[in-house]
């Protein structure tokens, strides 16, 4: 598998010092995960972090701090590796990376012809949203801008707008100055996990008549 | 101190003298990055107790040759803080105690900084040859999240340079990893 599409340098920095929003890190993860290079980045950012914690200024813990910790561990029990229950029965979730599985996934929801979602359930403490995007082998997304960020990575199956072709691993970073239509390669349907602020913006006559029905 | 051999210690044999040493070292330093990067000084305190009750039990899953002690302990803490105010979000909106354990988020990536030895080798290579003045925005942008107002303020430079030195410094890091490939 070739990687073409990577996130922003900024955003690899503010994933690794753990800035992000929960569905955006998950979304970057996922690509940094099976991408050697921006894991390499990554790593580099968090190096340096680890040099400027090891700088910082110490401030003396509490007085029994080292005790309540060992505490802790004396009677912590043996953790148990955790698989989401959903994840294990789900055959559309097969062969998906980890990440994805442990996430508690929701039921599928129609958006438009040939288009359908399944969000993700988070903690709900962030300000975007994050959803598996499932479009059938040629749909054709409408023409579309978003009114906040969009951050996609390609799952399985393939599309492309103008700004290339986008196969499983490729990370594609939408804000509100991109205008696109992607189109879903014809090798089979196109599964995507997205992080999304703010909503779609439809353009055209016929996405004005069906934007109120999109639901995403 | 070499505290990669103490993790090693900690890892084999649960010995607590070398943690003992490792928490008197690294304990205060999680609290005051915490506090310097925006933390309540509670909050700090909590969760550099339960970044060290994780270094612990994840001691095991460190690997020295490609790790330094202090970036690991890094995404310990930063992982103990994102989970910390997720469960805060989650106890918020269930109105019901949610038990609390060392164990971090399912969305969070492992800890383990998994990398081959040449990779850890490549990013240190990268690391050394960016200029001083480049690491120094990327720490205070990044690492310390400092608005490139007050980074423009503490450096005495225009708002305009500032921002263009973080880009210059990201698109210069991500150049010394891709040519090192």
């Amino acid at each position: 598998m070739t990687i073409s599409h990577h996130p922003p340098e900024d955003l690899l920095a503010d994933y690794a010092t753990g800035a992000l929003d929960e569905a955006e890190q998950l979304v970057v993860g996922v690509h940094i995960a099976d991408c050697a290079r921006c894991s390499s980045f990554v790593r580099a950012i968090e190096k340096l972090a680890g040099a400027s914690l090891d700088a910082a200024e110490p401030v003396a813990t509490a007085a029994d701090a080292f005790d309540a910790v060992m505490a802790r561990i004396d009677r912590r029990p043996q953790a148990a590796p955790r698989v989401s229950e959903v994840a294990a029965h789900d055959p559309e979730l097969a062969g998906l990376p980890e990440m994805v599985k442990r996430c508690k996934i929701g039921k599928r929801r129609r958006v438009a012809p040939g288009i359908s979602m399944r969000p993700i359930l988070l903690s709900g403490g962030g300000k975007s949203r994050a959803f598996l995007l499932r479009s059938e082998a040629g749909a054709r997304m409408l023409e579309h801008s978003h009114s906040g960020n969009e951050l996609t990575c390609v799952l399985k199956g393939s599309f492309s707008h103008l700004g290339g072709y986008y196969g499983p691993g490729d990370f594609d970073y939408g804000d509100d100055e991109v205008d696109h239509r992607p189109v879903v390669g014809d090798e089979g349907p196109c599964l995507c996990l997205v992080a999304m602020t703010g909503d779609l913006r439809m353009h055209g006559l016929l996405g004005r008549i069906i934007s109120p029905f999109v639901r995403l | 101190m070499d505290w990669a051999e103490l993790i090693g210690r900690v890892a084999a044999r649960g010995d607590r003298e070398a943690f003992k040493a490792l928490f008197a070292h690294f304990a205060p330093r999680i609290k005051g990055f915490l506090i310097k990067t925006g933390c309540n000084a509670d909050g700090a305190e909590e969760i550099a107790q339960s970044t060290m009750v994780a270094v612990w039990t994840k001691a095991g899953q460190f690997d020295p040759s490609t790790a330094g002690a202090a970036a690991w302990i890094f995404t310990i803490a930063r992982n103990q803080r994102i989970d910390a105010a997720r469960k805060a979000s989650r106890e918020g909106r269930l109105s019901q105690g949610v038990v609390l354990d060392e164990e971090a988020d399912p969305t969070l990536a492992a800890d383990q900084i998994v990398s081959r030895v040449e990779d850890a080798t490549r990013v240190a290579a990268a690391i050394e040859r960016l200029s001083v003045e480049q690491s120094t925005v990327i720490r205070l942008s990044f690492i310390e999240e400092r608005p490139h107002s007050e980074i423009a303020a503490v450096l005495g430079l225009p708002l305009g340079t500032v921002k263009s030195r973080i880009r210059l410094a990201m698109n210069r890091l991500r150049d010394l990893l891709d040519d090192a490939t």
